[in-house]
Parts: structure tokens; C-alpha cells; sequence
């Protein structure tokens, strides 16, 4: 681990330069090593045949200087005088013919020593001593080697004297000092050092010469190991390694053993390979330096299109768009290549993306995330800078029948269709479709909003241009709200709720126009929601209330039933119109709770009634969509014990908007159960024939605006006949709703309607005041 | 070697006469030397002296011959009586430079070749070794006893001395190349009248110096 981590190089170049660096000094110190082995070895081996060689010279050497003392002794151990000398113990002449003898040989030492051991020439007493003790030696044969005289070995040469039998010895000793040894220094070829130790009885070594200093632990170790083999071996002293060869001198018997030490340092026999192995050492380095720059060259034409591509690579990674040059045909150049296309395709990709969650599918216009980044970008920008934005929503009017009735496809073309012109139309104003058929715009100005009208009127210019999908010309029309910030609003969610209630006003006005939020819109928004707050109360306060509205039968010249109205006496407001609350019932749900116990309440009270009275209920599209519907009635009819055919579900034609196929099968279920159905407010909106096709209502109202009309428009009269025709013909009864004049009851009367109901007979009434109309047996005014 | 033997036989012979008549109360005592290693020691000379009692003088009165031929002295070892007269005698087509440095008798002859009438006198007991100076090789010994039983061992390393008066005698072994002070070995012994008295002697030997004119 710390290994890897001490290798973990930043850099792929320098990683390379150190792996081709460390291969090459391993390489070149792998041959010096081999180079110094071999170097090592011969020098060794030259050294040491050296050694051997002055070994052998030495031994030539001590050799030939024995047998001249020899013969130098044994030339004065046969001369007639001195053996007389000796023979006859003549002291003067002895001494005499020794110290001629020393002059002239050159000698340190000369002596004689009798048979009993007796010591002429010698005037030091431990000498003498040393020198009588020699006799047992020399009676033994002994007549050459090494002995300690005076406290200094000497090499010792004796002769015999006869005179005629053995009498005693000539013994001359020579001193092995420093000046002999360096003479045999000089015979050698090679710089070696030779000394001569001597053994002392305890194991320890001293050099044989006053002059030769102790011979260091290395050494004597070496001596202790080696002296009685002639061989070379390698001693490890303080001076470095040496190779040294000890010989053994012949000692005189019981004498201390006595070694020649040839000694040759390996330093000194290496150092004339000394300028090889600066010359290697300096190949060494010039070739790693070489080998560095080399690898640090080439290492870089290979590492930096890879440093490009890992730049090339972090960029992208930080969401950037990066390409690398390609500089070559090899595998970094393909590898470039492909991170080039890579690249390409991610960007590519990440547009598509962006394109995907930032625009509405079906017509390619920005979606409402799209819309809310514009939107809130816009914003910021007006904080800062001052300005306005006007945000425009807009809502086709009779979308929902055209999907209903041409089918979803025609339905998404016309989207299509709408969206690409009003980009056509709008230039580059922002326009993003937000679901459904919702579009809304957004732009910025300054100045007055003269410019945003006319952005509203192009919008709705643009919507209702007649579009043909297939065979069908489809004239659309739409609704605009517009909201201004920061007027209307400062942030998203307060302007598009501006911008949105604007739009409901807009649709209130009458469709196909535009309105321009005001400030009385909110209020209105505001109260509409503590109303909603309210009504979840009202129903479990018993707040809410039925009113009764008569149905007079006109051939039965007689009250035929009632259509139950809802009322809400709220606590503080009081009574609440219901084209108020109901819109919130339906918005929130409540109509689901609110219409079940209108039906329970409106059963319960017709029970009280007789046989032939009729109750009419108004059911939600909502309550139609919503299942249960069939249940509560059953419910309400058993619960009251009413009649079925006393009970009449009155719809409008907006159930069929949604869903007609379940729809119709609810209403065959009711229909089974014996309730009546009638079709409410009909001939308006996108009144069809076709409903009155697909279920046999068993009653038309014909819509209060017809009746109104009956006053004014002539043809009026023909359209209200023509209903009442149709609904004859159908087997169906119809009811005229808002008849307030005698005039319009003479019509409706000549033309046959079944009953009529307005306030020409009575308004609607709590059911106390209906059960008392009952009784009161009213006729018509009329009659 | 043969001839080497005819003139120690004849100088023993002339020295043995010389003593005569032994008396009848003698005994004889017959002497084996031997080397340490058991080999028989020839040329030791064995002498006896009478202890307490005086030994008598030897007679000197015999001839006594050295010759020198071959380059050696013949005999090797010869034992004479104090105040013999032993006369050297030069075989040889050389000279020889006979001397001696001992004390018991220093002297030097110079022996032309062929000459053979040089004496000298031997008046003082003692080991005399005598040499050439001319040749170095050359070496005999003369051992002056003054004792009337003295004699060289033969090549057995016997000795036979008759006629010694019986009672307590000191033998004493001599030998050139004899490891012991003075190259002497002595023992005591008593004798019984007219009985044979026999001794072993068992000595350490140096290694001779080679020479083969010794035979050594």
C-alpha cells in the first residue's frame, strides 16, 4: 500500500521516465557489479599467485642465505688454529677470530657453544643463557632456523667444530628486522608488506622485530587461523580488505613458531582498474541521463494527446462541450476520434433531454417546466431591470366537444395545428402549451399595454382562422386572461392565479374574448373560497334547504309536480343563489354529498304528497361520474317509500361530454328502476340530436331563453313548436321553463307543451308553502 | 675391515703378554654392551679398577701401532696403558697431518707418504681423539687407562678380562658416541675368586656421525 502509494506518480510521464530509468540503472549497475566481480576476482587471483611467488622467492632467499652462513661456519669450524683455539679453551683467540669473522660476514651475532653447553662470544648473560640452551638443539642435528636471542628472533646458523670429535658449535644469528624485510618488499613485483611474528605460548602474536609493531586483532586472528598453511586467504582489517599469505619459518625446536607475513591490500590491487570504474560510473550516468530524456521525450508524444483527452474528459464532465484534435492514425488517434463522437453524442443527447423535459410533446411548444423557468426568469429580470410582464392564458372554448365528438386524434391535430400557428402568428413571443387545451404567453415589455392588446387579439385571431383536419373546417374559438406583473402578481404562482381568474371573467364575458385582470377578480376568487370553506359546513348545519318550484299540466289543468331547488341560508350572508355555490359544490365534490341528500330530501317530502305530484331532481354531470349514483336513488326511493315514476332525474346535456357510453348505461339503470329521466335546458350549448336518438327521455324542458324569446324573436315561436313536435314524436313530454307572461302561455299552450313552470305560476317555495299550494287548488292565472 | 682387526689383534696381543703371570686368587669378567635398542656396542671400551684397593700400574712395555691407510685411522678405538709409546703409521700414497688437542696429550705429527716410524709417548691417562687435518674425515680414539684390564669390545660388543683379583671393582664402559657426561658409563661389582663374573651393560647411543670409513 505505501508502496503503491510511494509509486502513485501524478504523471504518466514521469511514471515512464522512472520505470525506463530504474531498468536501465538496474541494467548498468547489474554489469558494473559483474564488471568489479571479474575485476575483484583476477586482481585477487594475480595477488595472490604474487604472493605465493614472493613466498617461493622468500623461501629461495632464507635458503641461500643459510647455506652461505653455513658454509661461512663451517669454513671457520674447520680451521685448524680456531679448532685448536677451542680445543683448548683459548678464549682470547676465539673471541678474536669471532669478531673477525662478524666484521667480515657482516653479521650481528656470531658464537660458539661446547657439547656441555658452555657459551663463547656472547657477553649479554641472557643471551648466553638463550644460546647455552641451543646445544641440546644443535647435539640433535638442528643446525638452521628461527630462535629468540636477547628477546629478538634470529635467524640461527650453527656448524659443528671437530677437532676431531664434535666439540661444540659455530653459531652465527642474524636479526629478522625491518631492513631485511624491506629488502624482500623490493624483489616483489607487486607493493606487498612483509613482517615476521613470532608466537608468544599464550596464542598471541607479536611482531619478531622491535621495530615491527603488534600486529593488529585482524591479523592476529588471520596469524592464529593461518600459520601453519602456506596458503593465501583474505584478511578484513581496519585498512580494508587484504590478502596475505603466512609462512611458516623453521623455528629452532621448543623455539616460538615464527611466520613471514606477506600482506597486499586489495585497494592497491584494484586501483588500476580505478579509472575503468570511473569510466563506467560516468557511461552510467550519461546513459541514465540519456535514457531520461529519452523516455521524458517520447513519453510526452504518447501522454499528451492522453493529457488532452483526460482535460477533453473533465471538461465534459463538468457539462461542457470538449474535443480533442486528432493528430494521428494509431490507437490514441482513433481513441480521440471516438471521444470526439462521444461527445457529440452526449451533447446531442443532453439536448434531447432538455428538449424532452422542457417541451410538450405533442406540439413541440415549451411545457410547463419550460414555462415556469421562462417565466420566473422573466420575473427576476423585471425586478431588476423595472419593466412589465404580461403573462397570457388562453383556453379554447369548445375543445372538449370537439374531442368528444370528432375523437382524440382530430382533437390533438387541432392542438397541433393551433400551437404551429400561434408561433407562427407570435414570432418570438414565448408561447408553451401547459396540458389539455391551456396555452399560455409570456412577454415582456414597457410602456403601456396597448401592445399586449393587441398580442390577446392576434392570439384569438390566430385561434379562430377555420383549420381543416381531414374533411372537417374546424372554427375554434378561445378565451384570454391577462395578468401584468408586478402588478397582478410578483411571482409565478400569484400571476398565473391572476392570469386564470382574468381568463374565467373572459370566459364569463361570453367566450372568445380576452380580459385583463383586475384587482375586484381576486376579491371575487377570495370569496368564492371562504365559500368553499362554508358550504363543507353548511350541509351537516343544516344550512342548506330544498325550495319547490310548481309544474303546472296543462291538460290536466293541474299542479303535476315539483322541481326541487337547493338553497343555502348561510349564517352570516344569508340566502346564497345557487348559480354561486353550485359551481363550487361541483369544483370540490361536494356535490356528490349535497345532490345524494337532495334526492333523500326531495323523496322524503314527495312521499308526504299525493299520488299523482311528481318530484324533480337536478343531478350533477359530476354526480354522474362519480359511482353510487344508481345506489343512493334506490336508497332515497326505499327510505321514502315513494314511487319510482314519481321521481324525475333531470340532466343536461353536459353528461354526454364525458364518458356517454357509461353515462347512458347509468341512465338505462335508473330508467330500470322506474325513475324518470328528462333532459334539461334543451337547446342550448351543443344540443344534439343524436342525444335524443340514443335515450328515450321521458321528458324535453325546453331552455327559459326560447320562452324569453317568444316575446321578441318571431321565429322563436316556430323553434319552440318544432321542439314540442319533435318531443311528441318521440313519445316524450315537454316542459316550457320561465314562463312569466300570459302571452307566452297562449303559445306554449297552442302548441301543445306538455306543462309549464315560471313564475307566472309560482317562484320556487320552501315545501310547507308547496304542500299549501297543493291544497289551495290554484288555477292558472289564465284560466 | 679385516685388515682393520689384524692390528688390533696384534696390539692386544703384544699388551696382554706384557701382563703376565695373573695371579692365582683372579677372577674373570665377561662384559656384553649393548645399545639401548639391544644392538650390540662394538669399540666400547671396558676397563676395570680396583676398589678399594690400589689398582695397579699397568706395563707399558708393548708396542702399540696406528695406522692410517685408506684415508682412516686403524684402529678406530684402541685402549693403551699410560706410558705407551704408539707408533703411527702412514700406508697411504698421501700425507696425513695427525694431531690432537686433548688434554691428556697434545701433539702433532706430519706424516709423509709411506713413512711409518713417528712415536709417541702417551704418559697421562685420558681420552685422546685424534684426527687429520688434512682430512677431515679421519677420526680415532685412543683411551690411556692406567689399569692393567682395560680392552675394546668386538664386533659382539664383548669383552672378556681375565685374571682380576677377586673382591670389589668399579667397570667403567667408554665409548666416543656415548650419550652420558664424558661418554663414560660406570657400575660397581664384587668378584668371587675363580668364578667368571658376567656384566650387562645397556647404553644410550648417539647417532655417529656419518662416515662410512667407520662403518658407523
Amino acid at each position: 500500500m505505501r508502496l503503491r502509494h510511494l509509486f502513485g506518480f501524478r504523471q504518466l510521464r514521469t511514471r515512464l521516465a522512472v520505470l525506463y530509468a530504474g531498468l536501465f540503472a538496474v541494467g548498468m549497475l547489474c554489469v558494473a557489479g559483474l564488471l568489479y566481480a571479474v575485476v575483484a576476482h583476477n586482481s585477487k587471483a594475480q595477488v595472490t599467485r604474487e604472493l605465493v611467488a614472493n613466498g617461493t622467492v622468500y623461501d629461495r632467499l632464507w635458503d641461500q642465505q643459510t647455506s652461505q652462513l653455513r658454509a661461512a661456519a663451517g669454513l671457520l669450524a674447520r680451521d685448524f688454529g680456531f679448532r685448536a683455539a677451542v680445543a683448548t679453551h683459548d678464549r682470547n683467540t676465539i673471541e678474536s677470530a669471532l669478531s673477525n669473522l662478524r666484521q667480515r660476514m657482516g653479521l650481528s651475532t656470531a658464537f660458539i657453544v661446547d657439547v656441555n653447553g658452555t657459551v663463547t662470544g656472547l657477553a649479554d648473560p641472557r643471551e648466553t643463557a638463550q644460546a647455552s640452551a641451543l646445544s641440546t638443539q644443535l647435539d640433535e642435528g638442528v643446525t638452521a632456523g628461527v630462535a629468540p636471542l636477547g628477546g629478538q628472533a634470529h635467524k640461527i646458523v650453527a656448524a659443528p667444530i671437530m677437532a676431531p670429535a664434535l666439540t661444540g658449535w659455530v653459531v652465527f644469528a642474524t636479526e629478522l628486522d625491518q631492513h631485511e624485510m624491506r629488502g624482500l618488499e623490493r624483489l616483489s613485483a607487486i607493493p606487498l608488506s612483509a613482517a615476521v611474528y613470532e608466537r608468544r605460548a599464550n596464542g598471541s602474536w607479536v611482531g619478531a622485530d622491535s621495530a615491527t609493531e603488534a600486529p593488529d586483532p585482524a591479523v592476529s586472528h588471520f596469524l592464529e587461523a593461518n600459520w601453519h598453511q602456506s596458503q593465501p586467504a583474505d584478511i578484513d582489517g581496519p585498512n580494508g580488505l587484504s590478502i596475505a599469505l603466512a609462512k611458516p619459518l623453521p623455528a629452532v625446536p621448543g623455539a616460538p613458531p615464527a611466520v613471514l607475513l606477506l600482506q597486499y591490500p586489495m585497494r592497491l590491487a584494484l586501483s588500476p582498474y580505478r579509472p575503468l570504474e570511473i569510466a563506467i560510473a560516468v557511461i552510467g550516468i550519461f546513459g541514465l541521463g540519456l535514457v531520461v530524456l529519452a523516455t521524458w521525450r517520447m513519453a510526452r508524444s504518447i501522454t499528451l494527446p492522453i493529457s488532452l483527452l483526460d482535460a477533453a474528459a473533465g471538461k465534459l464532465a463538468d457539462g461542457q462541450v470538449a474535443s480533442v484534435p486528432v493528430s494521428s492514425q494509431d490507437e490514441l488517434g482513433r481513441l480521440a476520434a471516438t471521444f470526439n463522437r462521444m461527445s457529440a453524442d452526449i451533447v446531442e443527447r443532453e439536448k434531447r433531454i432538455t428538449h424532452l423535459a422542457f417541451s410538450d410533446l405533442l406540439t413541440s411548444l415549451p411545457n410547463r417546466a419550460n414555462f415556469n423557468q421562462h417565466l420566473d426568469h422573466q420575473l427576476r429580470l423585471v425586478e431588476r431591470r423595472g419593466g412589465h410582464v404580461a403573462l397570457l392564458c388562453m383556453d379554447l372554448d369548445n375543445f372538449k366537444a370537439i374531442n368528444d365528438t370528432l375523437g382524440h386524434p382530430t382533437g390533438d391535430e387541432l392542438l397541433r395545428r393551433i400551437a404551429s400557428r400561434l408561433g407562427e402568428e407570435l414570432g418570438d413571443i414565448f408561447v408553451a402549451r401547459l396540458g389539455g387545451d391551456e396555452f399560455v404567453m409570456v412577454k415582456s415589455y414597457s410602456g403601456d399595454t396597448g401592445t399586449i392588446d393587441e398580442l390577446a387579439r392576434r392570439a384569438l385571431a390566430a385561434v379562430e382562422a377555420p383549420i381543416h383536419i381531414g374533411e372537417h373546417a374546424l372554427e375554434s374559438k378561445a378565451s384570454i386572461g391577462v395578468a401584468i406583473a408586478p402588478a397582478d402578481g410578483n411571482n409565478q404562482n400569484t400571476l398565473l392565479r391572476s392570469a386564470e381568474l382574468a381568463l374565467y371573467k373572459a370566459k364569463e364575458a361570453g367566450r372568445g374574448t380576452y380580459r385583463f385582470f383586475e384587482e375586484s377578480m381576486n376579491a371575487l376568487a377570495q370569496e368564492r373560497r371562504a365559500l368553499e370553506v362554508d358550504l363543507r359546513q353548511a350541509l351537516n348545519n343544516g344550512e342548506l334547504d330544498l325550495h319547490y318550484q310548481p309544474l303546472f299540466h296543462l291538460s290536466a289543468d293541474r299542479v303535476g309536480g315539483f322541481e326541487a331547488l337547493l338553497r343555502w341560508n348561510h349564517p352570516k350572508r344569508g340566502s346564497i343563489p345557487p348559480v354561486e355555490f353550485i359551481p363550487v359544490a361541483e369544483e370540490t365534490g361536494l356535490i356528490v354529498q349535497i345532490g345524494a341528500w337532495v334526492i333523500q330530501e326531495a323523496c322524503r317530502q314527495a312521499a308526504l304528497w299525493p299520488d299523482h305530484i311528481r318530484v324533480a331532481v337536478n343531478v350533477s354531470s359530476i354526480q354522474f361520474q362519480r359511482p353510487g349514483l344508481s345506489h343512493v336513488v334506490l336508497q332515497a326511493l326505499q327510505n321514502s317509500g315513494l314511487k319510482p315514476e314519481r321521481l324525475e332525474i333531470e340532466i343536461t346535456e353536459s353528461i354526454f361530454l364525458e364518458r356517454s357510453e357509461s353515462t347512458l348505461q347509468l341512465l338505462h339503470t335508473l330508467r330500470g328502476l322506474g325513475v324518470r329521466i328528462a333532459l334539461d335546458d334543451f337547446g342550448t350549448g351543443y344540443s344534439s340530436l343524436s342525444y335524443l336518438q340514443s335515450f328515450p327521455f321521458d321528458k324535453i324542458k325546453i331552455d327559459r331563453s326560447f320562452v324569453v324569446a317568444l316575446r321578441s324573436r318571431p321565429g322563436a315561436a316556430a323553434i319552440v313548436k318544432a321542439i314540442i313536435d319533435l318531443a311528441d314524436a318521440l313519445g316524450m313530454e315537454t316542459t316550457a321553463e320561465g314562463v312569466e307572461e300570459q302571452s307566452q302561455l297562449a303559445i306554449l299552450t297552442r302548441q301543445g307543451a306538455t306543462s309549464i313552470q315560471g313564475y307566472l305560476f309560482s317562484k320556487p317555495v320552501p315545501a310547507p308553502d308547496a304542500t299549501r299550494l297543493l291544497k289551495s287548488k290554484l288555477k292558472l292565472r289564465a284560466a | 675391515m679385516s685388515c682393520a682387526r689384524i692390528w688390533t689383534a696384534t696390539l692386544l696381543c703384544a699388551w696382554s703378554a706384557a701382563a703376565l703371570p695373573a695371579p692365582a686368587y683372579a677372577a674373570d669378567l665377561d662384559v656384553q654392551v649393548r645399545g639401548a635398542d639391544g644392538a650390540p656396542v662394538r669399540d666400547a671400551v671396558v676397563s676395570v679398577h680396583l676398589a678399594a684397593r690400589a689398582t695397579p700400574h699397568p706395563h707399558a712395555g708393548g708396542s702399540y701401532v696406528i695406522d692410517q691407510q685408506d684415508i682412516q685411522f686403524h684402529p678406530f678405538v684402541a685402549a693403551v696403558p699410560v706410558g705407551a709409546s704408539v707408533t703411527f703409521m702412514n700406508h697411504d700414497p698421501v700425507r696425513h697431518h695427525v694431531y690432537s688437542f686433548s688434554p691428556a696429550k697434545k701433539f702433532e705429527l706430519k706424516l709423509a707418504s709411506k713413512q711409518q716410524n713417528q712415536s709417541v709417548l702417551f704418559d697421562k691417562p685420558g681420552i685422546v681423539p685424534l684426527g687429520c687435518n688434512i682430512h677431515d674425515r679421519m677420526i680415532a680414539y685412543l683411551d690411556v687407562v692406567d689399569t692393567p684390564w682395560a680392552k675394546t669390545a668386538d664386533a659382539n660388543g664383548h669383552v672378556v678380562l681375565r685374571d682380576i683379583p677377586a673382591g670389589a671393582i668399579t667397570i667403567t664402559v667408554w665409548h666416543p658416541y656415548l650419550r652420558a657426561p664424558g661418554n663414560i658409563v660406570s657400575r660397581g661389582a664384587i668378584l668371587s675368586e675363580g668364578t667368571a663374573h658376567g656384566e650387562k651393560f645397556a647404553v644410550p647411543m648417539r647417532t655417529p656421525p656419518h662416515d662410512p670409513g667407520t662403518g658407523y
